[in-house]
């Protein structure tokens, strides 16, 4: 063996070294991680390793009020399903109630109460303790009240129902101001103020598409994101498939096909505006050639008599043949139910167009008939917050008074209005003249990022609460919401915060419960007394358990069908003015339609991964903001997807790219809501753009609610493109007959083309 | 045909051929050669020593509690303590507040009980390590093991001689199977029946 020289075996004793080292790290990494195995101090009573324990509470994500499950596993929730007993959703959930988990496991929650050091806006803030927090704002709140000024507080929340809701009224009332708005951008106003205006009551009637043959839909996406989606869903399916032979009939009449649009027998663009004059059409149809033969037919025909079907076809685009077919096929189907909402309530006729859907159901007789529109009883805790929410109007003269400093302290509470509200209203600049700015929110959204101090509320999943469900379901119901899991931070509930600012603010007396759990328990044992059968059977611990347990209370209570008949003065009030634009047609020549959006609903919902990865249901779309054009109309511009054009309103501009969408009229464009944030979360944050900003402020007369379907808008080609993020590569057949079709459509073959590639849509 | 020890044939290739030899290079190589070699051998016996003498399989708890004293000379059933396999996916480790059920009074003046009782006071939890841990694509419930009267001690080994626990079996496949093949089990063998 030939010599190893010194050189050689440093080199060798090396080699050995650095080969054993990596040898024993090797087998270090590959080893399996040391895990712990973390019990309980003391578990609870009803607790078992590895055993799922499932919490039933309400779901907080959209106003719906669905009854939900959440699976909690060793303290953590783990997935949130339906709650199959609570008459909203029936054990059914969306994506949206889905995605509750991604609220509380959020990594933008605000984690501690924190004061603002630097500039207003700059978001420096410090970690604060909750005394100092609460201290500070109820320093505030004292000295104002000390100095007589107490008016100038005002509590700007987002129209929270129940209990809780009843709490922050007692708390401005206890503390002498009446300025307590309630401000939810998606809250349907008009509609409310139409059922008091047809029917007396501020409360929303029951819509039994379960049971009903024939549904009008005046622009309600009832299946998309209106009002209660999984609940009318569920009613819809049930209509269609759910009885033997009878399969209920459905036409939507709205300018952008929507979800509900699709599934719908027919679908019927209307001008932009104009649904409520098609509905009196139809209604004095109903009334001259239909055969209506109610006490109040005179009344109703001199009303109506302006309402000849050559002119509402004028003014609608309809032809005078499909309003002939809709009357007959409502009025001649029992039961038959017309529903009106979405951007129909949201023109500057909107009260009256609702005014005149409800008018149509009284003309075929569907008030109070199983099938049609049932009169709900008043709500298990009376009416409710969410009847009297403020409006847009409101909130400018809330603007207004803090431009003018008669506003010094704003309280808000799970509303965010720098983002919903219009660029056009400058209510971000009228923020900086408040001199001091509360959030209660659990994220730092686009208000939030204005305030001085944030108290950051828990979310939903870690606060108690109760619900009535609105629109309720024809007979009394109520569920408590209960914390499933101990708080992740160091966050309170609302209810909380206000009560320990009562006491800081020697309101003590008035508000005196310790906490929201307590306070919660009080305003049940109510209900429990005045329930006599619960009261003499049970305690009231017993009731209180069984509820919690069950996640819904419900009382029998449903409506008599008494005989429902319209006061002369509202018969004669009845009629629908053409919708007003902001922007003349010749410099603007499209009418936007924003439309909520079905994942990220009014953009509360941006911040949830889940909700942005979800593919938009009808262009397949995911993440990004873009425009709907008709393909006629992309054509005329030459206007590819993908083009970048900027959305030209009287009052701004965004840009975003086209999408081309067969399903919208030539003279619409559609905009979807919800992204566009600048803050709210790293999710949201930049992505996309808030097509509310460039809203014209066009009001409701009657609510003065945010017109925002009445903005004229232009499009102004760039020059640049951007790729469409989505799912679906062709959207159309190509002849291939992926989804075929059978009945009335099928036989009439296609009968438009788009550039020779054949489109089959339904009779109009 | 006349082949000389040199291997060529008399016709075929003359001496005055150029041969290409790799004799030099490898040479050259073996330095290298010899450096990996020894590197290589470093490596297998670095991997070996890990594996022999700081295997992970007992692995110190933050308590020294004996399986030998409780489970052995006190002959405290293992479902006394771990009383969750029987209802459970997991076999779970027993909470604080049972550990200070017994200790409160039983060898409560012992430093390691103290500390028992310490946690206890403090409402913490004590991070007890794992010793078996099976990945999180399996899906292996206790509740049917222990239903189907399989002994703890199968899988866990002689848990009731041990002061420290150690993991004896390697918790893979091939010893699942092997005795869902050996009792027969129905459907024992389908992947469907552990991996969910």
């Amino acid at each position: 063996m030939a010599m190893i020289d010194r050189r050689d075996f440093v080199k060798l004793v090396g080699a050995g070294s650095v080969g054993a080292g990596a040898g024993f790290m090797l087998a270090e990494t590959i080893k399996h991680p040391v895990e712990h195995l973390i019990p309980y101090p003391v578990p609870p009573e009803e607790f078992s390793q590895g055993i799922a324990t499932w919490y039933n509470t309400v779901c907080s994500m959209c106003s719906a009020g669905c009854g939900i499950s959440v699976r909690t596993l060793e303290g953590r929730a783990k997935k949130i399903e339906g709650n199959p007993s609570h008459p909203v959703n029936q054990g059914r959930l969306c994506a949206l109630g889905q995605a509750g988990l991604q609220v509380l496991y959020n990594p933008d929650r605000l984690t501690a109460p924190m004061l603002r050091t630097g500039e207003r806006g700059d978001g420096a803030f410090v970690q604060t303790t909750w005394e100092e927090g609460l201290a500070e704002a109820a320093n505030r709140l004292s000295s104002l009240r000390a100095s007589g000024q107490v008016d100038r507080v005002c509590f700007l929340a987002g129209g929270v129902r129940g209990h809780v809701g009843r709490l922050f009224e007692r708390f401005m009332a206890e503390l002498g101001s009446d300025r307590l708005l309630n401000c939810d951008f998606g809250h349907a106003q008009t509609l409310y103020t139409a059922s008091e205006l047809f029917f007396g009551e501020r409360q929303l009637p029951y819509y039994d598409l379960e049971n009903t043959r024939y549904v009008l839909s005046f622009g309600a996406d009832f299946l998309g994101g209106w009002l209660s989606p999984v609940h009318h869903s569920l009613g819809f399916g049930r209509s269609r498939q759910g009885r033997s032979g009878v399969r209920g009939r459905f036409v939507q009449i709205e300018p952008r096909m929507s979800l509900s649009g699709a599934a719908a027998d027919e679908w019927i663009p209307a001008r932009p505006g104009t649904e409520g004059i098609l509905a009196l059409g139809i209604a004095r149809h109903i009334v001259e050639e239909g055969g209506y033969a109610g006490a109040d037919r005179a009344a109703w025909a001199e009303s109506l008599a302006g309402y000849t079907t050559e002119r509402v076809a004028e003014q609608t685009g309809i032809e005078s043949a499909t309003i002939v077919r809709l009357a007959e096929a409502f009025a001649g189907t029992r039961p038959s139910l017309a529903i009106g909402g979405g951007a129909v309530g949201n023109h500057t006729n909107g009260v009256d167009a609702l005014v005149a859907v409800n008018a149509l159901n009284y003309l075929a007789g569907n008030i109070g008939q199983t099938g049609g529109l049932v009169f709900n009883p008043v709500p298990a805790f009376g009416p409710t917050a969410r009847a009297g929410q403020s409006g847009y109007r409101a909130l400018l003269e809330l603007a207004e008074d803090a431009r003018q400093g008669r506003i010094e302290v704003l309280i808000l509470n799970a509303t965010n209005p720098v983002f919903a509200m219009p660029a056009a209203a400058a209510f971000e600049q009228a923020l900086a003249e408040i001199p001091f700015i509360v959030s209660l929110s659990s994220f730092m959204d686009e208000t939030t990022a204005l305030a001085d101090l944030i108290l950051p509320s828990h979310t939903y999943l870690e606060s108690w609460g109760d619900d009535t469900p609105e629109p309720g379901v024809g007979f009394t119901v109520a569920a408590i919401a209960q914390p499933v899991v101990a708080p992740l931070y160091n966050t309170r509930a609302t209810a909380d915060i206000i009560l320990g600012l009562a006491q800081e603010l020697g309101l003590g007396d008035a508000l005196p419960w310790a906490s929201a759990e307590e306070y919660i328990k009080a305003s049940w044992r109510e209900i429990y007394e005045r329930a006599p059968p619960d009261a003499a059977t049970r305690s009231f611990d017993e009731f209180w358990r069984s509820v919690l347990k069950a996640g819904i209370w419900g009382e029998e209570t449903r409506r008599e069908a008494a005989a429902f008949t319209v006061d002369a003065s509202v018969i004669a009030r009845v009629g629908v003015a053409a919708p007003e634009f902001s922007g003349s047609s010749d410099e603007y020549p499209f009418v936007l339609h924003p439309y909520s959006s079905h994942a990220l609903h009014d953009g509360r919902a941006a911040n949830l991964p889940w909700m942005q990865e979800l593919p938009d249901p009808m262009t397949s779309v995911v993440y990004g903001s873009w425009v709907e054009l008709n393909p006629a109309t992309a054509e005329e511009l030459e206007l590819r997807e993908g083009d970048l054009v900027e959305v030209q309103s009287a009052h701004g501009a965004v840009t975003v790219p086209v999408f081309v969408f067969p399903a919208i009229r030539p003279d619409v464009v559609a905009v979807p809501i919800g992204q566009g944030h600048s803050e709210y979360g790293r999710y949201a944050k930049n992505r996309g753009v808030n097509v509310l900003e460039i809203l014209a402020p066009l009001v409701e007369p009657t609510t003065g609610s945010l017109a925002s379907s009445a903005t004229r808008v232009r499009l102004v080609r760039t020059g640049r493109t951007a790729r469409i993020v989505k799912t679906g590569g062709a959207s159309r057949q190509l002849g291939r007959g992926v989804v075929q079709t059978t009945g009335e459509g099928a036989s009439a073959g296609p009968r438009a083309t788009l550039k020779g590639i054949p489109i089959t849509v339904e009779p109009a | 045909m006349n082949v000389d020890s040199s291997g060529r044939d008399g016709g075929g290739r003359g001496a005055d051929q150029v041969g290409v030899s790799i004799v030099p290079t490898l040479r050259l190589l073996t330095p290298a050669a010899l450096i990996l070699g020894v590197g290589f051998v470093g490596l297998v016996l670095g991997y070996w020593a890990n594996a022999a003498f700081v295997p992970g399989t007992t692995p110190e708890q933050p308590i020294d509690f004996s399986h030998r004293i409780h489970a052995g000379d006190f002959q405290i059933p293992c479902l006394y303590c771990h009383s969750q396999a029987r209802r459970s996916p997991v076999a779970g480790v027993p909470s604080v507040n049972k550990c200070v059920g017994c200790h409160n009074t039983v060898a409560s003046d012992r430093p390691q009980i103290r500390e028992v009782l310490q946690y206890f006071a403090n409402k913490e939890p004590i991070p007890w390590i794992k010793v078996h841990d099976l990945p999180d694509f399996v899906y292996f419930p206790h509740k049917r093991h222990v239903a189907a009267g399989v002994e703890c001690q199968t899988c866990h080994g002689p848990v009731e001689t041990m002061d420290r626990v150690t993991r004896l079996a390697p918790t893979k496949m091939g010893l699942c199977l092997d005795c869902h093949k050996q009792h027969g089990v129905e459907h024992g063998l389908d992947c469907w029946t552990c991996h969910k």
